[in-house]
């Protein structure tokens, strides 16, 4: 039988104790009052102290990290890391925290442009690497038809031009030519017979080409030319049939990890280093690091930069470096450039208030210049290419260089130099490029 | 949990823990207000029902409390588990950097390097990442370049084949672990699970606006009930995913590894 509910005896009675209405009224006044007093300090702005982020801006990093490249590519990676990460550090880029993304083409030319565009899909504002001219070529068309910009940090062949790219390493009128000039003099040993041995690319060939050029308008001969795959193991037959050319001089433009293939075929071989000069364009002392000691000890190598370069810029960003990366890294010309040109895209982005690509250029274009650790380096305006400066230096016992040449500043770049492209011209300044009549590079 | 809960780890840990509190109290609170009066005009009908009520949600409360002691009891274990894979990957890093410093070189500078550049990694890339939800990729990368240098090492005497053996048995326990903890970034309870402890916390808080009290009292008993499931949810949630949140699994063998890597 139902109980009315009157006879129940714990109900409240109105106006004894505390009434529902009262209760209610007494409980959101004090919750009010609550949140009025601790709100701010427990959830700051609304935030729920969630600490506030900074707006992020992505870039992508193409350096391959696995396959024959690494060997040299992967200590770029590291140069870029750390700089975005002193940027992020120091604040960002225009307030914005720099996210840095590096996947791997793994030393396949066919995957740069697949990772390039998976970074321009996900955001990436700019684009940094590469490492062979044919991985470059390769990405072009995709940075053309997405209008972003690569900075390119290592040495190339010339005979090119985009407005899409801003070089940042020596072209040949910056190294191989003023090379061949000392090779050729007194102090350089007069060398007359060269071997030109290189990998089967486009670097090695257009470079050999423009030598080719060069060498016919000395006295010089060439004894031998030769390209071999990327992944070339044994090159034992190869050295043998430079040793019966008779050469003087052998220019390496062999790329990666063949290389240490090569010179431990040339130390088998017992090629005098005093007598035969092995210079080499496509290696800096950060690759030395993976080969034995006694087998790249006297031989040279084609630089704008060494780590012995003595200047109070070098050591500092060296120092910084190996504080986060280990003391035992050693440093290359690549790496030299990929750290400019980053801090240039950097200034050149703070310069313009914008990471959009046609403003950065619009930078670029009136001229822009770092002082690097390797000396001031300028992109010019008429190419986007970079004044560099020309070192060649000797391999010593601990593997790292002697500086036995350098010019006095860094050299104009002339990525078409008119013995071998006669009529090319390009001056973004002035119209772009100006095509002169075809050259054929093998012929 | 079902919609993105990522916000919810990013707030930090006192003032998750009160959020929560106040989220269970103040639903109950709330509903104290609209829904008892409803309920009360079924309950206050039938005399000896506060009883019953109170027998039914003793009941209810022991499974419930079972329940929610095991689930706890096995975030733990995950957090644990994260926590020990971690330290076997860097306890196995460790080793293979000791064993590859005794290669020719240019092997072994090489392979510490590569070896540094992972653990740098981890450290600076991956754990923000993870501490997000998200698995980072690029270690894939740079493991699988450590793992295609070693076996470019081709050993030329007895010690040095007895040293890749040994060498090559860590790095595949440390790709492993490695295998492991990306695993536990995204692990959690099942969706199963979270769906029986929010219903059976509603079912717990249902069951006490039951009550036939006084109403100060029912705000301040229910409350307080309230405020303890809310603090067991708080700290599941926070457990559920083993590298989010401030109270997490830190980098520190990591970190340890990395510094004495770089001093050597």
């Amino acid at each position: 039988m139902p109980v009315p509910p009157d006879t129940l005896p714990h109900l409240p009675c109105r106006g004894a104790g505390l009434s529902r209405r009262g209760a209610l009224q007494s409980g959101v006044a004090a919750t009010l009052a609550a949140s009025r007093v601790l709100a701010p300090s427990l959830f700051v702005g609304c935030s729920l102290g969630i600490p506030p982020r900074a707006p992020t801006v992505r870039i992508g990093l193409l350096h391959s990290q696995t396959g024959p490249l690494a060997i040299g590519s992967t200590s770029l990676r590291d140069v870029e890391l750390d700089a975005v990460e002193r940027f992020n550090a120091a604040g960002g880029v225009l307030g914005y925290h720099i996210d840095p993304r590096a996947p791997d083409p793994r030393s396949r030319t066919e995957l740069f442009p697949v990772r390039a565009a998976t970074l321009l899909d996900d955001g990436a504002v700019a684009l940094f690497g590469c490492w062979s001219s044919a991985s470059r070529k390769a990405v072009l068309p995709l940075l053309k038809e997405r209008d972003s910009l690569l900075f390119y940090p290592v040495q190339y062949e010339g005979n090119e031009t985009s407005r899409n790219v801003i070089y940042g390493g020596q072209v040949p009128n910056q190294q191989v030519l003023p090379a061949l000039d000392w090779l050729r003099s007194g102090p350089g040993g007069e060398r007359k017979k060269f071997f030109l041995l290189g990998s089967d690319y486009v670097y090695p060939r257009t470079t050999n080409f423009i030598v080719r050029k060069w060498l016919a308008l000395t006295d010089a001969t060439i004894t031998g030319e030769e390209y071999l795959p990327f992944d070339q193991v044994d090159f034992a037959p190869v050295v043998a049939r430079i040793v019966d050319s008779g050469a003087d001089c052998i220019l390496n433009t062999v790329n990666g990890a063949a290389n240490i293939a090569l010179f431990a075929a040339l130390a088998r071989a017992g090629v005098d280093r005093a007598k035969v000069a092995v210079v080499s364009t496509s290696l800096s002392e950060d690759d030395l690091r993976n080969m034995p000691a006694a087998d790249s000890a006297g031989h040279w190598l084609l630089s704008s930069y060494f780590q012995t370069v003595d200047t109070p810029a070098n050591a500092a960003w060296m120092a910084g470096f190996r504080r986060e990366f280990g003391q035992e890294r050693v440093f290359g010309d690549s790496m030299e450039a990929a750290w400019c040109l980053i801090q240039l895209w950097k200034a050149a982005v703070e310069k313009a208030g914008s990471f959009a690509t046609e403003a950065v250029r619009q930078v670029f274009a009136g001229g822009i210049g770092f002082d690097g650790p390797g000396g001031k380096m300028t992109i010019d305006p008429a190419t986007q290419h970079a004044t560099k400066y020309f070192r060649l230096g000797r391999v010593r016992p601990d593997r790292l260089c002697d500086v036995v040449v350098s010019s006095d500043g860094p050299l104009a770049p002339d990525p078409y130099p008119q013995i071998a492209f006669p009529g090319w011209k390009c001056d973004w300044t002035k119209g772009g490029l100006q095509p002169g009549p075809e050259v054929s590079i093998d012929g | 949990m079902f919609p993105d809960s990522s916000w919810y780890y990013e707030i930090p840990t006192t003032n998750a823990a009160l959020l929560m509190v106040a989220a269970f109290v103040g639903f109950y609170w709330v509903g104290a207000v609209i829904v008892r009066p409803i309920l009360r005009i079924f309950v206050r009908r039938a005399a000896g029902l506060n009883d019953l009520i109170g027998y039914i949600l003793s009941c209810f409360c022991v499974f419930y409390g079972l329940l929610l002691g095991l689930i706890a009891v096995t975030a733990y274990q995950n957090v644990e588990s994260a926590e020990q894979n971690v330290t076997r990957e860097a306890a196995a890093l460790s080793a293979l950097y000791e064993d590859v410093s005794r290669y020719p070189e240019p092997y072994g500078q090489n392979l510490r390097l590569l070896i540094r550049d992972y653990t740098r990694y981890v450290i600076k890339y991956a754990w923000p990442l993870q501490q997000r939800g998200i698995i980072p990729e690029e270690g894939t990368i740079r493991a699988e370049a450590l793992f295609d240098r070693l076996l470019d090492f081709q050993p030329s005497t007895p010690g040095e084949e007895i040293l890749h053996a040994e060498a090559l048995r860590q790095i595949n326990h440390f790709l492993e672990c490695r295998r492991l903890r990306l695993h536990s970034v995204k692990a959690g309870l099942p969706r199963a699970m979270w769906t029986v402890m929010f219903v059976g916390a509603f079912f717990n808080i249902l069951l006490c606006w039951m009550f036939d009290t006084r109403f100060l009292t029912q705000l301040v008993l229910g409350g307080i009930l309230a405020a303890y499931l809310g603090m067991m949810m708080y700290l599941i949630v926070d457990m559920n995913q083993p590298f989010r949140g401030e109270v997490s699994v830190s980098a520190e063998p990591f970190e340890l590894l990395y510094q004495r890597m770089i001093e050597d």
